[in-house]
């Protein structure tokens, strides 16, 4: 019985003319939108791998000089792209594309994209991601808010349930019917993704890990699958269809237009992050605060002098320049630590507030969940930012301690290539999909809460809809 | 009678509860809105007072450092107060500082996403221009509920849903007919009906603005607050006449009430969401921008070249320059600080050419949206927002360039310092930066072009709508 009123609610959706135009525009917009993201890839992670081997070579090429110049000289690293932003660009028009890893500081991540277009922006990229999370609510609610309540208002409610239909076959039927229908437009335009995808893979990040895209299209699947049930629910529930439309529209607004700036304004609000200016001169305060550095040399130059048993800088078997330049490096690394690890936590107190936002708007925890598994959320970005700036510590490591080995006292020392390839080539490691649900978990559980409910809601407001 | 007509609906229209809840859910979003653009205008004011203090406190110090030194005190020449290529580079930089306009708090516009002030040096321009105010990219990417937000989208679905039905209930309901049989036409009707809506709609969208500018204490006797909020109040006009006209067009065309409004939500969804996300989509396709990572490639290329070439570049600067070679060029060639600065000219120079093919390509960009905004009426409103608070691309790019010149005149009066060796004494005669903010009459034109565009399909519309609501099927 329910396959039978999943096909009569199919036939029906398959021959309304709104479905054909709507699924059209739906299609049609889809397509555009992943051509668009599929070149916009290409093109961004071309110029950045070339860009990232280029700086790669300035390196290695470097002439002969003192390691502490090459420190100062430092190289780039450039934020590489994501394979599943082709689906989900999420942060990355408004995250720095480039950082500058120099000797003495952990510097910003410069150029955001964003800067780079017009206001027009603001409205919102038309991702596939876009289309999936605010255009398809909405045609599922224009296709299903009078499915329970127009039959009410023709009166075919009433045969259908003399019958003997039971009302939970009823309501299933119908949601499977809709589904159908509209996984007509969904699949090709699935399909289309994963060509797209498969077409890139050129062996960007996030290439070799199917896992990810699996779990996305199954939480889009399971997002649809819940305003589905909604909107199937308010129909049964409400008096008329004008009022379900009235109901589910007013729903819809605030869940994709309204709850993510209202969220992101509160979370702005409990956690505010300090302006540049000041953040600059806490941080420089810090920094400059010779004192602390000062100590720390001294110390450690009391231990180099036990361990060698000397009792003067010029007695030691090593030159202390490069003692001291990395000892500044430490003092350094600890403030940089702590200023950017305040400023990253604030970032994710904000972050987890939008996340929890998903109680009240399910599209907010379906973009918390779409934007990591496509690898282009804040954490992931943040991971970006870490690994950098390990890796330029790591610089630092090597060069001044073949500043303490190999300088020596009166003579200008100069190093050379086989130096700078001492330093390995930056490769980023993405994390794992593992690591990536874990930080999305809360989102995926309030998704499910809001499935279940849904469904319970559905299934209740099915078995209690009045017949007339 | 059409008096009578206004008595009526306005009766009728506030003895209905809904009426109220709408009123009162549109009015919390507007003050709400209101409030968080002051309270980012005020954000925005402490972080240039932060700057400003930082400034004062960093050139008294530099001041006393100065008079230390020249009283004998020992320096290393790294941290030489008195060192033109110190005060110029790393001791004395100022900021050049963009201040909100007046009525900034109407609209969020660009500002948090485009820098509002830098610190400036004698180091290249790129490397001063990209920096960044702090902000939490997804706060960026979901954008902020403001009141331009508020405007743009919700306050014409309120206009939709307050109008759809205005001529098919009453047909509906049967007392169509009945009220045409008086001696009164249509259009009188539907005028009055829409005057009495309208009313009510940009009353409430205008005290409750102004209440709220008022009470998070923005000041409207600002040079330029009158004439800008004049010009945003004829925005929410004009932007409501649009769509009141859109509304009064569909109901002519004498379908169901749901049919109406199934129309007026497409039509809204079309024109607020879709067309805006697809002129983006087609601008950044057709002139694409090319990642700044291979700006900032190139910039590295050219000063490596530059650096390698130093003294060379140097002797051909005094070829352009001969006036900065006076007495001790020849040692003046072996000088870290004079070579920099014939380098950094040099890597300018050749780093230019790339920075315009960005600027070209955004530049294309904006032409696009500039013709294809006439489509979107939610494009055209932006505009007219964004411009009316001083939030907009226009008056940043004014800034853009006033910080390009105030840099080039910070160069200019430190070169001749560091090529003469001359010693600083008075550190704060170093140039300031003044930002001159764009005239009201250029506001004006700029919001003008764009209110034109709301206005002439309004007009069409209504148009359109009288002449069809002359053959309305009343009955039937």
């Amino acid at each position: 019985m329910v396959l039978r009123i999943a096909r009569k609610e199919m036939t029906e959706l398959l021959r309304d003319g709104r479905f054909r135009v709507l699924s059209a525009v739906v299609l049609a917009v889809s397509l555009m939108s992943l051509a668009a993201g599929w070149k916009q890839y290409a093109d961004i992670s071309r110029q950045h791998q070339a860009a990232q081997a280029a700086t790669r070579e300035q390196w290695v090429n470097q002439p002969k000089k003192n390691p502490h110049s090459a420190a100062h000289y430092g190289v780039y690293a450039f934020k590489p792209k994501s394979q599943l932003a082709i689906v989900d660009t999420g942060i990355d028009p408004y995250m720095g594309v480039a950082v500058w890893l120099e000797a003495h500081k952990q510097n910003e991540f410069k150029y955001r994209p964003a800067q780079d277009r017009t206001a027009v922006q603001r409205f919102g990229e038309m991702t596939a991601a876009e289309v999936l999370q605010v255009l398809l609510p909405l045609f599922v609610v224009l296709m299903t808010f009078s499915a329970f309540s127009g039959e009410r208002e023709q009166g075919t409610l009433r045969q259908v349930l003399s019958l003997g239909v039971s009302r939970r076959d009823l309501a299933l039927g119908k949601a499977l019917g809709t589904a159908v229908a509209l996984g007509l437009v969904l699949v090709p335009a699935t399909l289309v993704g994963v060509a797209a995808i498969a077409l890139t893979s050129t062996g960007g990040y996030l290439a070799g890990d199917p896992t990810r895209a699996v779990v996305l299209a199954a939480v889009y699947l399971g997002y649809f699958v819940l305003f589905i049930a909604i909107s199937l629910a308010v129909s049964a529930w409400a008096r008329s269809s004008r009022l379900a439309l009235v109901l589910l529209l007013t729903f819809w607004f605030g869940n994709a237009l309204v709850a993510s700036r209202a969220m992101a304004d509160l979370a702005g609000w409990w956690h505010p992050t300090p302006s540049a200016v000041e953040f600059q001169k806490a941080m420089e305060a810090d920094l400059s605060n010779q004192q602390e550095v000062q100590e720390r040399i001294e110390k450690r130059k009391q231990e180099l002098f036990v361990q060698h048993g000397v009792d003067s800088v010029d007695a030691l078997p090593i030159a202390f320049s490069g003692v001291s330049l990395q000892e500044g490096e430490e003092h350094g690394n600890e403030v940089f630590d702590r200023h950017y690890g305040r400023l990253f936590d604030i970032y994710g107190r904000q972050d987890g507030l939008l996340q929890l936002g998903g109680f009240v708007a399910p599209t907010l925890a379906v973009r918390s969940i779409s934007m990591a598994l496509a690898g282009t959320d804040l954490a992931q970005h943040l991971d970006f930012i870490k690994a950098a700036e390990a890796y330029r510590r790591g610089i630092q490591r090597v060069l001044n301690h073949d500043i303490v080995v190999n300088q020596k006292k009166g003579q200008t020392y100069l190093a050379g290539p086989e130096l700078w390839n001492q330093v390995p080539d930056f490769t980023y490691e993405a994390p794992s999909t593992a690591w990536v649900l874990h930080n999305v978990q809360v989102p995926l559980a309030i998704l499910v809460g809001w499935l279940v409910l849904a469904c319970v809601g559905l299934s209740r407001s099915a078995r209690t809809a009045r017949v007339e | 009678m059409l008096q009578r007509v206004l008595g009526h609906e306005w009766r009728a229209l506030g003895s209905d509860a809904t009426t109220w809840v709408v009123i009162a859910i549109f009015a919390v979003a507007i003050a709400y809105g209101t409030w968080n653009g002051s309270r980012w205008v005020r954000f925005q004011q402490g972080a240039l007072a932060a700057a400003h203090a930082e400034e004062q406190e960093r050139y008294d110090r530099l001041a006393s450092q100065i008079a230390e030194v020249s009283a004998g005190a020992a320096v290393s020449p790294f941290a030489d107060p008195r060192s033109p290529a110190n005060v110029g580079g790393r001791l004395g930089p100022r900021y050049a500082a963009l201040p909100p306009a007046p009525l900034a708090a109407l609209a969020i516009g660009q500002s948090d996403l485009l820098p509002y002030y830098f610190k400036v040096t004698t180091d290249a321009r790129e490397n001063i221009v990209s920096a960044t105010e702090i902000e939490n990219p997804q706060r960026l990417l979901v954008g902020r509920f403001d009141l331009a937000f508020v405007l743009i989208y919700l306050y014409p679905l309120l206009i939709l849903a307050v109008t759809y039905n205005m001529i098919s209930a009453e047909k509906e309901q049967g007392t169509l007919a009945l009220v045409l049989a008086q001696p009164v036409s249509l259009a009188t009707i539907v005028l009055g009906k829409v005057m009495v809506r309208a009313g009510l709609l940009v009353g409430v969208v205008v005290v409750c603005a102004v209440g709220a500018l008022l009470l998070t204490g923005t000041s409207l006797a600002a040079p330029g607050a009158a004439a800008r909020l004049v010009l945003w109040g004829a925005a929410v006009a004009a932007y409501g006449t649009f769509w009141f006209s859109l509304a009064v067009w569909m109901s002519s065309l004498g379908r169901t009430s749901a049919a109406t409004a199934t129309l007026l939500a497409s039509a809204w969804l079309v024109l607020v969401v879709l067309l805006p996300s697809l002129f983006n989509l087609v601008v950044t396709v057709a002139y694409p921008v090319p990642s700044r990572v291979e700006m900032v490639q190139a910039t590295r290329v050219a000063s490596d070249e530059a650096n390698a070439a130093g003294s060379q570049l140097l002797a051909a600067y005094y070829e352009d320059h001969p006036e900065l070679a006076t007495g001790g060029a020849e040692q003046a060639m072996t000088d870290f600080n004079v070579i920099r600065v014939a380098v950094n000219d040099e890597v300018e120079k050749r780093v230019r050419p790339v920075i315009d093919r960005y600027d070209g390509q955004i530049r294309r960009q904006q032409e696009a949206i500039d013709r294809l905004r006439y489509i979107s009426p939610a494009v055209l409103m932006q505009d007219a927002l964004n411009d009316v608070a001083g939030t907009g691309v226009p008056r940043h790019q004014r800034f853009m360039a006033q910080v390009s010149a105030y840099h080039a005149a910070w160069r200019a009066y430190f070169t001749p310092l560091i090529f003469n060796k001359t010693r600083i004494t008075d550190v704060r005669a170093t140039p300031q930066f003044r930002f001159e903010d764009e005239t009201a009459g250029t506001v004006v034109r700029r919001v003008t072009v764009a209110l034109a565009g709301l206005a002439v399909p309004a007009v069409a519309l209504v148009w359109l709508g009288l002449g069809r609501l002359r053959r309305y099927p009343v009955a039937g």
